[in-house]
């Protein structure tokens, strides 16, 4: 073994996958190389400090801001659903990953709005007096204010981006967002009827806030495409689907 | 769960063999993967106080990954904040084919990544990929002894920014090249080479004279 020869050991050497003969071989050549010998020396000095290097803890102000931006945010959705996501992901994948997207959101959408109507009775019942009424509207509309306007900047930013897309993959994202719509607006109308259905209720900020990540995912999935980041992209169209 | 284990200190001894330092195995085991899973279930299902364990139980690894990758504090704690947005924005993809901590490793570089290049492009900086060649500093005569951990830490600050990721990963924090493969998308040989050229250019740098030394 010689100096050139003898870099490739060293590594293999440090990491402890050097095989007994090349050890041998490499631990000959190092007692009688003073350079290599140096450098086995720096290089173990370095290996050990790196691993001895502290660990301090995160500042406690920044799970404060996580938890906060957390509480904004959706719940993930469970992983149950989820379709095989193929090894090659081309644009073939995207778009039928896209397409089952649609069938997903649909299904947990729609049964929120049947558990709506099935329960208005029982819910007005329960609910006391015209005072009360007031307040739950009052806090309805500024919950609706807020994810309203959440929308309206995302939906902006996706209109204006949405070239970024595949046609197909546009199109179904849009197909999707109808559906989203849809309950948005049928949980609007059960609330008219009963406003104090806490079902109804749910429903439309379960769908408000469906479109929010939706069109969130969206604005994601337009950046990676932009990037030519295939891979994530997928990742995206993937957690779509879930 | 026992995604992370507390280091220990084992400085080789000379001219022998050191023992591997991987830490997180790249398969997770049963007991492993099932109380993995578990978590991200209860995360998912917005069980109280489940966010705040996997926070807990993570959160200072990928600090200081954060903090090795960005080199300042500030940057560290916007970068754990995004970290862990997005992780639970995607915790709907996490199936247990890898531990927790790996899975968050990869997510978490990912990003830290993404911050830096962008950064890099902004600032008209070229920008490397994990797999280029670039001049390897001289190393001045003499060895470098004994080395701080603030020489250390400055030293690693001028990396590479692929060169840091994989040491950061493999020499810090203790995974195989394998797994620091699974983590940057690279192949174990890259691992190996990357962290290789790492050393040899903390060595330079660490062999330089330094004006407040």
């Amino acid at each position: 073994m010689d100096c050139s020869s003898s870099s490739e050991a060293i590594a293999e050497f440090l990491d402890g996958t050097l095989d007994p003969a090349q050890q041998r071989a490499l631990e000959r050549h190092v007692e009688s190389c003073g350079p290599c010998r140096a450098l086995v020396a720096d290089l173990k000095t370095i290996q050990a400090a790196a691993f001895t290097l502290d660990r301090q803890p995160a500042p406690r102000h920044v799970f404060d801001a996580v938890r906060t931006r957390i509480a904004a945010e959706p719940r993930p959705s469970t992983g149950g659903r989820v379709l095989g996501w193929p090894r090659t992901r081309g644009s073939w994948a995207v778009l039928a990953a896209a397409a089952a997207l649609v069938l997903a959101t649909t299904a947990g959408i729609y049964p929120l709005l049947r558990s709506a109507d099935r329960h208005d009775d029982e819910q007005a019942a329960a609910t006391e007096g015209a005072d009360v009424v007031a307040t739950v509207q009052a806090e309805l509309q500024a919950a609706e204010q807020h994810y309203d306007k959440a929308i309206a900047g995302l939906e902006q930013i996706a209109r204006s981006e949405s070239s970024a897309l595949e046609p197909q993959v546009a199109a179904v994202l849009q197909k999707n967002l109808q559906v989203i719509d849809q309950a948005i607006g049928e949980s609007r109308k059960a609330l008219e009827v009963q406003p104090a259905s806490t079902d109804a209720q749910d429903s439309l900020f379960d769908a408000m806030r469906s479109k929010v990540a939706l069109l969130q995912q969206t604005v994601e999935l337009i950046n990676e495409m932009r990037k030519g980041n295939q891979a994530e992209a997928g990742r995206l169209i993937q957690g779509l689907n879930q | 769960m026992a995604a992370y284990h507390p280091k220990t200190v084992t400085r080789p001894a000379p001219l022998s063999p050191s023992t591997p330092l991987s830490m997180s195995p790249s398969k997770p085991t049963g007991d492993v993967r099932s109380a993995d899973l578990a978590l991200a279930e209860r995360v998912r299902s917005g069980e109280g106080g489940a966010f705040e364990e996997l926070y807990h139980q993570h959160s200072t690894r990928l600090y200081n990954l954060a903090y090795r990758m960005a080199g300042t504090a500030s940057d560290a704690d916007d970068l754990l904040q995004d970290i862990f947005l997005i992780a639970y924005r995607k915790l709907g993809s996490f199936r247990g084919e890898s531990t927790l901590a790996t899975w968050l490793y990869r997510l978490a570089m990912n990003h830290c990544l993404d911050v830096l290049r962008s950064r890099q492009s902004r600032m008209g900086q070229r920008t490397e990929s994990l797999d280029e060649e670039s001049a390897m500093p001289v190393v001045a005569p003499g060895g470098i002894g004994a080395v701080s951990r603030i020489d250390l830490e400055r030293a690693i600050g001028t990396l590479p920014t692929a060169c840091r990721a994989a040491f950061v990963l493999h020499d810090v924090e203790g995974f195989g090249h394998q797994e620091v493969g699974m983590i940057l998308g690279i192949s174990e040989g890259t691992s190996k080479s990357q962290v290789h050229k790492a050393r040899l250019r903390l060595r330079a740098y660490l062999t330089q004279p330094r004006a407040d030394s």
